[in-house]
């Protein structure tokens, strides 16, 4: 089979402009102005790049649908085209050992970044800033209409060296419609009792900023 | 229990409020809320939520990013290194490179483009150390990703086979090409999303897209 080796350098001798054309070709107008330069121009002045783009998006303008040169390279993209698209809907699937594997290795190399210091009579004892950050975001998931994003516990040492109260900085999104102020506040009121109850660190401060709102049904984001 | 000195502050960006304009009449927060599912597991969180939480260091969050994006990311890997057996590899990889790398992320393309690119580099590197710059078309290992079927028509068998000389010639494109041709004609990307993973110009993607195009419907021009 003959395959073209890649040179990588369609367009020498132009100057990139280094703005990137964000139009898809499925998007594009034919016969618009074009920002890129040809990639293979045919005898009738077009690019058979672009014909074949129109082709797959059938947005074929009437002198391409006429031109014998558009023809041919319509008529090679439609060739292929069958092909790759029974080719792109084979379904693949990875198998999940995969992800399962990857957490896995994850949790091996897993090393504590941030240490929040706790109260110990027994010598020096300290909390993962991690695990924390997950236990009061539970929290916070738990309440209706309320999800936390960022979470991030300081506890800086008070004047006579001795670990502060903690302070809690939150980014949480919250359902469209839900009073923000009673929620907040209700927010606020859990992190304080679970940092208390659930961590063993009493917390004196929790900012929380509203950073984002979601509907009912939010899904990935996609 | 410590004396709580301050309760904070409490600061809505100015976004979420401007985009919430019923929140001026308070009510109480019953009446706002009527039943449904109240805890939020990974899987309902957004995908920005999910990458600000992996990135404070919250394996969970990752685990749900790399389950939403897996599939996706391991047809490229099938399709571009040619057998599953190295996909997985790539794959597992990727996803790993992703996970010490995710401070890294910033936002400027969207999650996936920077997926997309970290198993990119992945599987060029695993073309670069286990063949030959333009290899030769090996049909058995190219059959091994069309699948199996169950007895058809003539048809049928025409179109596998089709489909099989199709995975082959793919194997037998330059990486480069390769990799431009999947993410544009297998996984449908634009051609600016192709040249942010690449970290290749645009022009030099529509090149390469069009002369894997040619040659391969040279190749498949038996199976018209």
């Amino acid at each position: 089979m003959a395959l073209t080796p890649d040179t990588g350098t369609p367009d020498t001798g132009t100057p990139d402009t280094g703005t990137p054309d964000t139009r898809t070709p499925y998007t594009r107008t034919p016969g618009a102005v074009e920002a890129h330069v040809p990639v293979e121009p045919l005898a009738c002045g077009r690019d058979a790049a672009e014909v074949w783009d129109h082709t797959e998006a059938g947005t074929l303008d009437e002198h391409e649908r006429d031109c014998p040169h558009c023809g041919a390279a319509a008529a090679d993209a439609r060739g292929l085209e069958a092909m790759v698209g029974r080719l792109a809907q084979e379904p693949l699937v990875p198998p999940a050992t995969v992800v399962d594997r990857v957490v896995g290795a994850v949790l091996a190399e897993l090393r504590p970044r941030d240490l929040i210091p706790l109260d110990s009579p027994h010598g020096p004892a300290a909390l993962d800033a991690a695990a924390a950050a997950a236990v009061l975001r539970g929290v916070v998931d738990a309440m209706a209409g309320m999800r936390a994003r960022s979470c991030r516990i300081a506890r800086p040492s008070s004047s006579d060296g001795r670990p502060g109260p903690a302070e809690v900085a939150m980014t949480v999104t919250a359902r469209f419609g839900v009073d923000l102020s009673s929620t907040t506040a209700r927010v606020r009121q859990m992190v304080l009792a679970a940092g208390e109850q659930a961590l063993g660190v009493p917390v004196a401060r929790v900012d929380i900023e509203v950073v984002d709102v979601f509907l009912d049904e939010p899904g990935p984001a996609r | 229990m410590t004396a709580l000195h301050d309760a904070g502050e409490l600061h809505p960006a100015p976004g979420a409020a401007r985009r919430n304009p019923t929140r001026a009449a308070p009510q109480p927060d019953s009446a706002a809320e009527p039943a449904r599912p109240v805890v939020a597991t990974p899987d309902d969180l957004d995908e920005q939520t999910l990458v600000v939480r992996a990135q404070e260091g919250d394996v969970r969050a990752f685990e749900t990013l790399a389950r939403r994006h897996q599939v996706a990311l391991y047809r490229l890997a099938v399709r571009v290194l040619g057998n599953r057996a190295d996909a997985e590899d790539a794959l597992q990889d990727g996803l790993l490179d992703a996970w010490r790398r995710i401070g890294s992320f910033r936002g400027e393309a969207s999650f996936s483009t920077w997926l997309y690119r970290i198993v990119t580099n992945r599987c060029l590197g695993l073309l670069r150390r286990t063949r030959p710059a333009v290899p030769v078309a090996d049909p058995t290992e190219a059959g091994d990703v069309v699948g199996a079927r169950s007895a058809s028509p003539e048809r049928q068998a025409e179109l596998d086979a089709g489909m099989t000389a199709l995975a082959a010639a793919l194997t037998g494109l330059p990486h480069d090409q390769r990799v431009c041709f999947v993410l544009r004609e297998l996984e449908g990307l634009g051609y600016a999303e192709i040249a942010e993973i690449t970290g290749a110009r645009e022009t030099t993607v529509r090149g390469r897209i069009h002369r894997a195009r040619k040659a391969l419907a040279e190749v498949m021009r038996p199976w018209r």
